[in-house]
């Protein structure tokens, strides 16, 4: 039968049924290409917003809640502190992934620091659940007997040092590692309590404040921590999955609850972003069904055009059905081939975005996921089946 | 195949077959299986209806068509194309060639859904009927003369039990018709067909078993 399809192609595909055919699965590539760009840029998102590894660039955002401080719980003891259901409650609200406590110290704590940045202050020292920490440091723990301690001080406390204290003061500025090496003395309890050696082992983007292990801080409260007030937690750091979710942004309206309110800007941002992906995948979408209904005027177009020569075909003896699956072979390749062209662009463009992504310490996949693929595999199915329904819809007139 | 026809009456005749005296319209008649039947049939008196209404096309008509135990108007498409591309074979009289194949494209397209007889055949066939050089030439410059014996190649290049003609050699000249009627009857004798031959006039063409007036 590969001579009667060349003698086909010969009746009903002259060339500018091809030049038609072209057209028509050129614009057919583009409205798949940009529906496949918009899904793979909305995969992106998704894979950055859902990320699990909890490092900063993942999407979650690490925020540390309170409660608001007001005229009405203003002075009384853990007016603002958490109880154990509300933590649990805050780590079931939405977007929430995961919520911890901050706990304070509740035992004084002085530290000196000897040599050219000579200084003495109070500490305010506190821990964190070790899974809530930017990156745990080498001999991270605590024992009781144990004479160091490993610290960990916020970011922003050394920018303060280096761009605001330092210079007034005639210090010299101090590079992380040269902060690791300063040794601290710390008078732990008061004038009766014990002296340790101290040393900043890392620095924290989440938390602002001084972190300890929490074997530390659990110590130190129960052996030497003040006896009145709450040992509740009066500050929580969670993991939000998309902060600028109108349910979470609620959920702390209603509770009382307060936060950084530039981590909600720039998760609004994202969003903004994740907005546009889909009116992009919108215009995808309209552009598929335009050059599907091309596809169609193509499809109808050219068995109207051919209709003389079907019906002498068919009068020669050839069946319905025969020209009906010679028509739908010879239009399924040019769209599987159409839409895969734009299946192997997208694939390209996720390897540009993998690249870009990993420049900017992101780890994307190299190819695109399930969410692609199934697009291609549907956009496909459907095609055919339109295409079946064409032929069969125009081969009936 | 034997082929029996029981009172028909094509729609647009229905108002003057009782006028006239007919072998065919309004009459029960069968025609044995590989018979060499003739139609004689003046002017308009629906020749090329009944050819047209034998082989299956969308004629209105009352009455019966039977080939063997079939009755036509049961046939769906799909019998129907088996039917002509296996059982009964035609010479249109207006011939039907796709304008837009070469001669030995027309014959092809026809020869490819059954591959009865090798492209070595036809070429033989049509050298034989005088279109050596007219093989690649497109059927739409073909002479009316040149297009019918390419129709009658085509005709022949599938397996059949009844090969219908109609008209088949108007154009032709005398030493060409004689190379057609020699090649038909060779070809309907190989596959000991039978043939239904509709002409104005009377003629000797073939020596047929029963002639029929219309």
């Amino acid at each position: 039968m590969g001579k009667a399809t060349e003698l086909l192609d010969k009746l009903l595909f002259r060339s500018s049924g091809r030049m038609r055919m072209r057209l028509a699965a050129t614009v057919l590539c583009i409205g798949n290409g940009l529906l496949f760009l918009s899904v793979l840029a909305w995969w992106n998102f998704n894979t950055i917003l859902n990320s699990d590894e909890g490092d900063s660039h993942s999407g979650a955002v690490y925020m540390m809640i309170a409660r608001e401080v007001t005229e009405h719980n203003m002075g009384m003891s853990g007016g603002s502190s958490f109880t154990a259901g509300e933590v649990a409650d805050i780590a079931n609200a939405p977007e929430v992934m995961d919520a911890g406590a901050l706990t304070p110290a509740r035992f004084p704590v002085y530290a000196t620091i000897g040599g050219r940045v000579a200084m003495a202050t109070d500490l305010p020292l506190a821990s964190v659940p070790d899974r809530f920490i930017d990156e745990i440091p080498e001999g991270w723990s605590w024992q009781p007997g144990q004479r160091n301690l490993p610290v960990i001080i916020s970011s922003q406390f050394l920018n303060v040092y280096n761009y605001v204290f330092a210079p007034g003061q005639g210090l010299p500025q101090l590079s992380r590692t040269s902060v690791k090496s300063v040794g601290i003395t710390l008078q732990v309890g008061g004038e009766n309590g014990m002296h340790l050696s101290a040393h900043i082992a890392g620095f924290s983007d989440r938390v602002s404040s001084i972190l300890v292990p929490h074997s530390f801080i659990a110590y130190g409260n129960k052996q030497m921590g003040i006896a009145a007030g709450t040992q509740e937690p009066s500050q929580l750091i969670v993991k939000v999955r998309d902060p600028s979710k109108p349910a979470f942004t609620e959920y702390l309206r209603q509770h009382g609850y307060t936060t950084n309110p530039q981590s909600l800007q720039w998760s609004k941002l994202r969003t903004v972003v994740a907005s546009v992906a889909g009116v992009m995948g919108g215009i995808a979408l309209l552009l598929v069904v335009i050059s599907i209904m091309v596809i169609l005027f193509f499809i109808e177009l050219t068995i109207t055009r051919g209709a003389a020569s079907i019906a002498l075909l068919q009068q020669i003896g050839y069946s319905r059905q025969f020209l009906k699956k010679y028509l739908i072979r010879r239009f399924v390749p040019t769209v599987i081939g159409s839409v895969s062209v734009a299946l192997l662009v997208s694939c390209a463009a996720q390897v540009v975005v993998h690249n870009v992504a990993a420049n900017q310490g992101m780890d994307l996949p190299l190819l695109p996921g399930w969410p692609v693929v199934g697009t291609y595999v549907a956009c496909l199915s459907a095609l055919v089946q339109i295409i079946r329904i064409a032929v069969n819809r125009t081969m009936k007139l | 195949m034997k082929l029996s026809l029981h009172r028909l009456i094509p729609e647009y005749l229905a108002g003057s077959v009782s006028d006239r005296a007919s072998d065919i319209w309004n009459k029960n008649c069968s025609v044995a299986s590989g018979a060499s039947v003739f139609v004689q049939a003046p002017s308009g008196t629906g020749k090329t209806t009944f050819i047209n209404l034998l082989y299956g096309m969308p004629i209105k008509y009352e009455g019966k068509v039977e080939w063997g135990d079939t009755d036509l108007k049961s046939v769906d498409d799909k019998q129907l194309s088996l039917m002509r591309a296996n059982d009964i074979s035609i010479v249109f009289q207006d011939l039907r060639l796709f304008p837009e194949l070469t001669a030995l494209e027309n014959v092809a397209v026809k020869r490819e859904l059954t591959d009865t007889v090798t492209q070595q055949q036809v070429v033989d066939w049509m050298k034989m009927l005088g279109l050596e050089n007219r093989l690649d030439a497109s059927a739409a410059t073909l002479s009316y003369g040149e297009q019918q014996r390419v129709a009658i190649v085509r005709a022949l290049v599938q397996p059949f039990r009844w090969l219908l003609m109609d008209e088949p050699f108007s154009h032709l000249d005398a030493g060409n018709r004689a190379r057609a009627i020699s090649l038909i009857a060779d070809v309907v004798g190989q596959r000991k067909a039978g043939f239904i031959l509709a002409d104005l006039d009377d003629n000797n063409y073939f020596s047929y078993s029963q002639t029929l007036h219309m």
